[in-house]
């Protein structure tokens, strides 16, 4: 919307003194200091910000587990009040579900898509950097309602009405949770245009679809679920808002509303929801598989396509979350069939890995065994939906234990996992140093053993008729000792978490005496293996061009007559030496974190005055009009996505083809 | 796609329709994306105004809903006003690639207040169903027209803000050839809100409610 | 030139294992799951004792079969896998597997197979939900008064916060939801519990389930599984069950502060039994002779004296008078008093449990405590008393302290002393019959 689009140019190789002021107006420098990181619009920084952000929710979701764990250890416990406990298992659910896996899922997608498909940055870097800060200016509104709301949100995660209103929810928890997940939905929906911009139109020359690493093709069809799903929640945290505030009559059942429609607009973000957690972690396993089998990823096709129709299909089957709502007996048997089927392209990809495996050399390292256990927990977690989807067995499933089983076992099993694989797959290469695989395989081990502690008994509890979201159970109904089995578990998971923590620590401390693992430490596949790490702040030297799938792998590989595999280049020949000079770069901007600090201000207006919604709005106002009319610092430069191709026909003009 | 990249460097904005694996501009791109996000926010807000267009509330005092009081000969003329600024925002795209600009910011401005007579058609049919006791909060029909039609009249109260930025930008020289697309953005964004309007004035007013 | 492919700490030796563990781990998972029927679980899902239940049952169970088997054959190929193809490091280039990358119809053959596989599943289950979701249109005679009558059982289910009311119109229609109207104002009942509920084995009893104001959900698990209560909505369902006994059931839609502590019972009797519970049921209370003259003034002036004040029943009947009644209905004593008749608890729901029987019942407080103790039957007067001391205590709700204008949710204290408190459980213990040796036996909630 801004005249000024044209990107902004800051020539790479340290900071450079670029001021060309505009009126008053003018762009911050590079540099590393904390204004750099507040300022960036680099893809890399604020991937490695989502990440930080991310693994600190972990915690405070973590330590809310734990204190529903305690709690629920023993029957008729004491150690929380069933007030204080309804907000700790609302906050547990809304934090790890949308301030840790959501954003580790975009730490990923923000590091690593412009890599793989051979780009300098995103799209919209400043509406990347915005996305960031929006989403933790919303996370930490959310938060806040501990100490000014008087109390976390105490509805559910699903906070379904009438409990959800006014009469039934009174304190501002409510009021918390709505508006920090409507900013928070502001920034998943920004950056999924973002990212959907990005990986159709800034593809290194050779690069079809169809040559796309298997995690951008999962982290693109996340974004289009959020670019679809996010607003569906949106029109229904708008309506409940519109009743707590203004009284309106979306779900009064005394004037006519109806509850229900909470739940179908809730669930119709909800259930792709669930694939936009997972799908991230199926393709960091897609990545992580291969890489240790040496063998391609079985099935390519079948991956894209099946991620695909996972993506279309989640949009059937909400109301498989409303079995026993009464939404009548037909819609039930609709919902039932089409929640089976969507078992088939998830189940596929399981397939797929097991043969990826089959016939190779695995080597299990710590991104190896996360893998793997993904592959195994999903497996549980998935077989344990299926059970779910006969509508009739739903009927003593739901809302038990053995739903908490299912759904842990699928989004942790599965999804975290997963992407704690990937942390350790990429560490080298955003951080410059591996993480130690000792400590690693400890923190696999541990994590694994608690995991499966906690959540499996849970299996037993629910078919045994433990209510879910109870704060406490009577005895003599046979709940103890899965309870405390459970317990345990989850101190378990806690202490490997911990393991990941001191790694993390003990492996930067260690770095300056061990070897740079270099470009390629792993012998992967896809191009971010190819440049230095750290990355270099321009990603690529010279931009590939790209000639097939795994074009990094076949750079190094090739085949003999007899069809076997021969390298034909070290990783030090056929790697970028990142020495690349005067690579023109998006220019930083210090007003995405403006506009995105106006946004809570509005939210807190709302709750207690509304003069702050206007003091909010002037705020983001202002941003919104300086970043239109802020200067672009080198008005004729290019945009770095064109700049140095491979020089691959070697006229000297970086182009392709007969100029 | 390559081959063209190096003319590409010349002036800034060709680079935004080569050198994209699609061929369209990131801008452009980005904006149907946004659409295709908002045709879900629409829809979600018209599907809760069907669910509860005949939902009086219970007793005397809540029995009038939106369609009992419609004035659909009104709203027929300034649904016919906000179809008119699309042609009008098409006429200024033009006038602009053809570099007449006097005729730019002309349509510019009309589409902009042709928005703007819209709105306060919106603003004079709120206000007269305040005073017969329609109000937002009256009952679930009234919350889910305003909701809908309110969303729907920020939408177009915001494109008026952009058509208007580009009128100032036209008046200060900055608009030229060279950003066609930018206008035809905002156009894009604008048909949009016009054709998000047509389902709503069938949906809501058209149909018939028993 | 670093060569990070090799991994030498011999540390790594500790971690031969690799992926046999998760195996392991779910093997022994699987293995619990089978054993997890333990013998003291009132709320097993996993012992049907109705024909609802064996169906949905004969349903899950082969699938549960059917999901193990693939599981074990999944987590079985990752450890094969593991064992088989694990290597410590890769040494040198030569190392390399045959590089498969597809295999076009072995794909396609699996992704058909799976979906024949769910297809089939999807017809089994497409024939229970049939099953489970039509009605018997079953009817059985009662004697209502005197009176024989064709009656087509159905009980209609109130949730709200929190507790259970169960509602018998036993004129002889079936009632429908069309008669039902607001739920806070539904048509006068012939019988009126909460907490528990009665009707007889072997016979279909439909269920119209709602709510007075947020979402609950009713679950007996060993007779049907679980129906949402949704305010504004009458939901159908039925229950029934092989032999006659004491069910329990719990809450199981979040509904707030004590949705944890929101039970209840279904009580299967014999057609004798069902037929004494009904004649019981709807009769008013029974009062002793030395508290009659204090109902009958109480019904006529809505004051009664207590003229011998070491009459701890009597003094009981005064302090419920004057502090339970307002919301507690007694029929014989407040249903019409002076004129006036009962119209509802001032509470958010407009409702509180109907007192008339309660010494009948073996629970109270929403199903939450037993009322007598199953060693030796006596009444449970330490619970009782904690509970009208101070409810919220027990089972958190928010009906004291509240701002003006706010309508309490759940019982309030009502600052009895322990007199006071002795005395009214002294007047309650007479509203009964009390219940069988066996009943009491059979409810064991805490």
């Amino acid at each position: 919307m801004a005249i000024t689009e044209e990107p902004l140019a800051l020539a790479s190789g340290g900071a450079s003194n670029v001021e060309r002021p505009l009126g008053a107006l003018t762009r911050p420098k590079g540099g590393n200091g904390w204004r750099d990181w507040l300022s960036t619009v680099d893809h890399k920084k604020i991937g490695i910000m989502y990440g930080v952000a991310a693994m600190f929710f972990f915690v405070v979701g973590g330590v809310e587990a734990l204190l529903i764990r305690v709690q629920l250890a023993a029957p008729e416990g004491q150690v929380l009040s069933a007030e204080v406990y309804n907000q700790v298992f609302t906050m547990h659910g809304v934090t790890m579900v949308f301030l840790f896996i959501m954003p580790l899922a975009a730490a990923f997608a923000n590091y690593l898509i412009p890599l793989q498909i051979g780009a300098r940055d995103v799209a919209f870097p400043r509406l990347n950097a915005l996305s960031f800060w929006v989403w933790i200016s919303g996370a930490v509104f959310l938060n806040s309602s501990w100490i000014v709301g008087g109390g976390g949100a105490d509805c559910g995660w699903f906070c379904y009405s009438p409990n959800s209103g006014l009469a039934f929810s009174p304190s501002h928890g409510v009021d918390f949770y709505a508006l920090g997940l409507q900013i928070a939905g502001i920034a998943s929906l920004v950056s999924a245009i973002n990212l959907i911009v990005t990986v159709l139109n800034m593809r290194a020359p050779g690069m079809s679809l169809f040559r796309m690493p298997v995690l951008t093709w999962m982290l693109l069809v996340t974004q289009f679920l959020l670019l679809f799903a996010i607003p569906v929640i949106t029109v229904a945290l708008f309506l409940l808002m519109f009743d707590r505030l203004f009284d309106a009559q979306f779900f009064n059942p005394e004037t006519g509303g109806d509850p229900l429609l909470w739940q179908h607009l809730f669930w119709i973000f909800g259930h792709p929801e669930v694939y936009i957690i997972i799908l991230p972690a199926f393709g960091v396993i897609s990545e992580i598989i291969p890489t240790f089998s040496r063998k391609p990823l079985f099935g390519y096709s079948f991956m894209v396509f099946s991620g695909i129709a996972i993506g279309f299909m989640g949009w059937g089957v909400w109301a498989h979350h409303m079995f026993v709502s009464g939404i009548g007996p037909f819609s039930v048997a609709a919902f039932s069939l089409s929640t089976m089927f969507i078992a088939v392209p998830t189940g596929v990809k399981i397939l797929n890995w097991l043969a990826t495996m089959w016939g190779g050399k695995l080597r299990f390292t710590t991104a190896m065994l996360f893998s793997v256990g993904t592959v195994a927990m999903f497996t549980i977690g998935g077989l344990s939906g299926v059970t779910h989807s006969l509508a009739p067995a739903d009927t003593q499933q739901t809302d038990t234990y053995y739903i908490v089983a299912h759904f842990h076992y699928v989004i942790f099993g599965g999804g975290v996992l997963g992407l704690m694989g990937g942390l350790y797959f990429w560490w080298p290469k955003v951080f410059g140093h591996m993480l130690n695989e000792t400590l690693g395989k400890v923190h696999f081990w541990v994590m694994l053993i608690g995991f499966n502690l906690t959540f499996g008994p849970m299996h037993i509890l629910g078919l045994q008729g433990m209510s879910r979201r109870i704060d406490t159970y009577s005895p003599g109904f046979g709940f103890e000792f899965w309870n405390m089995v459970a317990t345990i578990g989850s101190f378990t998971i806690a202490l490997s978490v911990l393991v990941f923590f001191f790694n993390v620590w003990k492996s930067r401390r260690d770095a300056p005496n061990l070897p740079a693992p270099g470009p390629d430490p792993w012998d992967a596949r896809s191009l971010e293996w190819m440049i230095p790490s750290p990355t270099p702040e321009h990603n690529f030297d010279t931009v590939p061009t790209v000639e097939g799938l795994d074009e990094w792998w076949h750079r190094k590989y090739g085949y003999d007559e007899d069809k076997r595999v021969v390298r034909i280049a070290t990783i030090e020949e056929a790697a970028q030496d990142g020495s690349a000079q005067g690579v023109h770069l998006p220019a930083p901007s210090f007003w995405p974190l403006v506009l995105a600090l106006g946004l809570p201000i509005i939210g807190y207006g709302l709750i207690f005055n509304l003069w702050l919604c206007v003091v909010g709005g002037a705020l983001a106002g202002l941003a919104v009009y300086s970043w239109a009319l802020e200067p672009v610092d080198d008005p004729d430069a290019d945009h770095g996505h064109d700049d140095h191709h491979d020089d691959s026909d070697g006229d000297g003009d970086g182009a392709e083809g007969g100029e | 796609m390559s081959t063209a990249t190096v003319e590409s460097h010349d002036t800034p904005t060709d680079h935004n329709d080569h050198g994209t694996s699609t061929g369209i501009s990131n801008t452009k791109l980005a904006m149907w994306t946004f659409l295709g996000s908002e045709c879900l926010l629409f829809g979600g807000l018209i599907s809760t105004y069907l669910l509860y267009k005949t939902r009086r509330g219970p007793g005397p005092d809540n029995t009038a809903i939106p369609t009992d009081i419609f004035d659909i000969p009104f709203t027929s003329v300034s649904s016919f006003v906000l179809l008119m600024s699309s042609l009008t925002m098409v006429l200024a795209l033009s006038a602009l690639t053809r570099g007449d600009n006097p005729a730019t910011r002309a349509w510019l401005l009309a589409t902009a207040m042709l928005g703007g007579v819209f709105i306060g058609g919106q603003v004079y049919e709120f206000t007269s169903f305040l005073r017969e006791g329609v109000g937002f909060t009256h009952n679930p029909a009234s919350s889910a027209f305003y909701t809908l039609t309110g969303f729907h009249g920020v939408h177009v109260s915001l494109g008026i803000v952009m058509l208007m930025s580009l009128f100032v930008a036209s008046k200060q020289g900055k608009l030229t050839p060279k950003h066609t697309e930018t206008v035809e953005i905002v156009g894009l964004y604008w048909h949009f809100v016009d054709v998000v309007w047509i389902f709503i004035f069938t949906v809501i007013y058209l149909i018939p409610v028993e | 030139m670093p060569n990070t492919l090799t991994e030498t700490t011999t540390v790594s030796d500790m971690f031969k294992i690799r992926g046999r563990l998760p195996g392991v781990g779910l093997l022994l998972l699987f293995g619990l799951l089978a054993a997890g029927c333990a013998s003291d679980a009132e709320l097993d899902t996993l012992d049907p004792q109705s024909e609802v239940a064996e169906t949905i049952w004969n349903l899950a169970f082969p699938v549960f079969i059917l999901a193990g088997v693939v599981l074990v054959l999944i987590c079985g190929a990752v450890l094969y896998l593991a064992l088989k193809h694990g290597v410590r490091t890769y040494e040198g280039d030569d190392e390399f597997p045959e590089q498969i990358s597809h295999n076009n119809s072995l794909e396609i053959a699996w992704t058909i197979v799976p979906a024949l596989i769910m297809a089939a599943i999807g017809v089994f289950t497409i024939i229970t939900h049939i099953d489970i979701n039509g009605t018997d249109d079953n009817s059985i005679t009662i004697d209502v008064a005197g009176e024989s009558v064709e009656w087509e059982p159905t009980i209609v289910v109130v949730g709200q916060q929190w507790w259970w009311e169960y509602r018998y119109y036993l004129d002889g229609s079936q009632i429908e939801t069309a008669d039902l109207g607001d739920p806070r104002d539904l048509p006068p009942a012939d019988i009126v519990t909460s907490g528990q509920f009665a009707f007889p084995t072997g016979t279909e009893v439909e269920l119209i389930i709602t709510s007075r104001d947020v979402i609950h959900s009713h679950k007996i698990p060993a007779l049907n599984g679980t129906r949402d209560a949704v305010p504004g909505r009458y939901t159908p369902w039925k229950i029934e069950a092989n032999g006659p006994g004491v069910y329990f059931g719990q809450c199981s839609e979040f509904c707030g502060l004590s949705h944890s502590r929101m039970r209840m019972q279904a009580v299967a009797m014999t057609d004798d039994d069902f037929q004494a519970w009904i004649d019981m049921q709807m009769s008013d209370a029974t009062f002793d002779e030395s508290l009659q003259g204090y109902v009958d003034a109480y019904r006529e002036t809505g004051v009664g004296s207590v003229d011998d004040v070491e009459n701890d029943a009597l003094r009981g009947l005064d302090v419920f008078t004057t502090q339970c009644a307002s919301c507690h209905l007694v029929g014989g004593l407040n249903d019409l008093v002076n004129g006036e008749a009962y119209d509802g608890a001032d509470t958010l729901a407009g409702s509180a449990p109907n007192l008339t029987h309660l010494a009948n019942n073996t629970t109270f407080a929403g199903g939450l405590f037993n009322l007598y103790n199953n060693e030796d039957g006596s009444l449970n007067r330490d619970d009782l008393a904690a509970w009208i001391r101070d409810p919220n205590a027990v089972k958190a709700n928010r009906a004291n302290d509240l701002p003006d204008g706010v309508l309490p949710r759940g019982m309030p204290a009502r600052n009895l002393s322990e007199r006071q408190i002795n005395d009214v459980i002294a007047f309650l213990e007479t509203l009964g019959p009390r219940p069988t040796d066996e009943r009491i036996a059979a409810t064991e909630v805490e």
